[in-house]
């Protein structure tokens, strides 16, 4: 099938305001919209930028705008979007080049919340061992995988860049629930403050833009009952 | 380096889910909850200290039917969302019926609204208070 790919690049060194690139390429229906995108970068226009590594939806590199919702480029199939396919950058994150965003106040947010052990506890002789329940207690945010498709697919964080965003919360929500973890009183301080985790306002883009199927807006509503939980 | 603000053509460009239209519509009607109460206090204050036309004029404006109906709208809207977002976050399991959640806000909201609405328009219409 003829696929019109409608691209939106920017180079900042050259151009004043991003403009609309269209490619047409040949795929098949199962192809992914990553294989597109390699298609016109390797055959028709080698200047165009765009992030991707496992293409496997592992790495989270390749989370971008297509058809206007927040995917990852190698999840994607073809056929789910039909012929005439839009890409777009994440909004709400600087565009360093056509799909590439600076991904730093991402991290920064990330950072933030500490998103390691925290065990001052000499180490044991064998694992830090947890029952099922203890370890199930967070499975679903270990999934995640800092593609930054919720951060940037929510409207809080369009409006308010210094709010903490989906995903350093649900990063945060993976130590909070873990028990061998003694951090959570610090993180919870952090996700309490103006910037913390009050700016969700349950729209749940988030967890419909999650390529993981990460259940992100109720990890956000289980960190802010855990705050309220421990002021008593 | 910071992120930077979307613009509202950017924002209403993205294609999310339902979830933003109810919160859009939370948004719209608690300014129009606002707007009323504002116009109601400031029209009672100069119609108690001035008694003059405009003030008289606005009271009638804002007692009127449509206006009514409008700001049942914007209580009743606001009222059911709120409790939806509220009973979503003290049990974030529910958060899984999140779509769910929103069409049973609708089931109760449609009726509720529509029933009133419908009688208030029909006395518009007959011309009956």
């Amino acid at each position: 099938m003829k696929v019109i790919l409608k691209i939106r690049r920017f180079n900042p060194e050259r151009d004043r305001a991003p403009w609309w690139g269209y490619y047409q390429v040949e795929c098949e229906p199962t192809d992914r919209v990553l294989d597109a995108l390699n298609w016109v970068k390797w055959y028709q226009d080698g200047s165009l930028a765009y992030r991707r590594s496992c293409a496997h939806g592992i790495c989270g590199s390749d989370a971008m705008r297509i058809n206007g919702r927040n995917r990852l480029a190698c999840k994607t199939l073809i056929k789910e979007l039909g012929n005439r396919i839009t890409i777009e950058p994440l909004l709400g994150l600087p565009v360093i080049k056509d799909l590439v965003v600076d991904l730093e106040p991402f991290m920064k947010h990330y950072r933030s919340i500490m998103p390691y052990l925290v065990n001052d506890d000499p180490p044991p002789a064998t694992e830090r061992l947890q029952s099922i329940a203890q370890r199930e207690r967070f499975d679903d945010t270990t999934k995640c995988i800092l593609c930054a498709a919720c951060t940037t697919s929510c409207p809080a964080f369009w409006a308010r860049p210094d709010y903490i965003g989906p995903a350093a919360i649900v990063q945060a929500h993976r130590f909070i629930f873990d028990s061998r973890d003694h951090g959570a009183e610090e993180r919870l301080r952090i996700l309490d403050a103006p910037s913390g985790v009050w700016r969700c306002r349950d729209i749940y883009n988030c967890t419909e833009a999650c390529p993981r199927e990460i259940q992100v807006t109720q990890a956000i509503a289980e960190v802010k009952r855990e705050i309220l939980r421990r002021r008593g | 380096m910071r992120g930077y603000r979307v613009g509202l053509w950017e924002a209403l460009r993205y294609r999310g889910g339902i979830g933003v239209l109810v919160w859009i519509l939370h948004r719209i009607t608690g300014l129009g909850i606002l707007l009323f109460v504002s116009i109601h206090v400031v029209a009672a204050f100069f119609m108690n200290a001035l008694n003059d036309s405009i003030s008289t004029a606005v009271t009638h404006w804002y007692e009127s039917h449509p206006v009514q109906v409008f700001v049942y709208f914007c209580v009743l809207y606001h009222a059911l969302n709120g409790l939806r977002v509220l009973l979503e976050d003290f049990y974030p399991p529910l958060l899984r019926y999140h779509r769910e959640l929103i069409w049973l806000q609708w089931a109760i909201f449609v009726p509720v609204f529509g029933l009133p609405a419908f009688f208030i328009a029909q006395g518009i219409v007959l011309g009956t208070p």
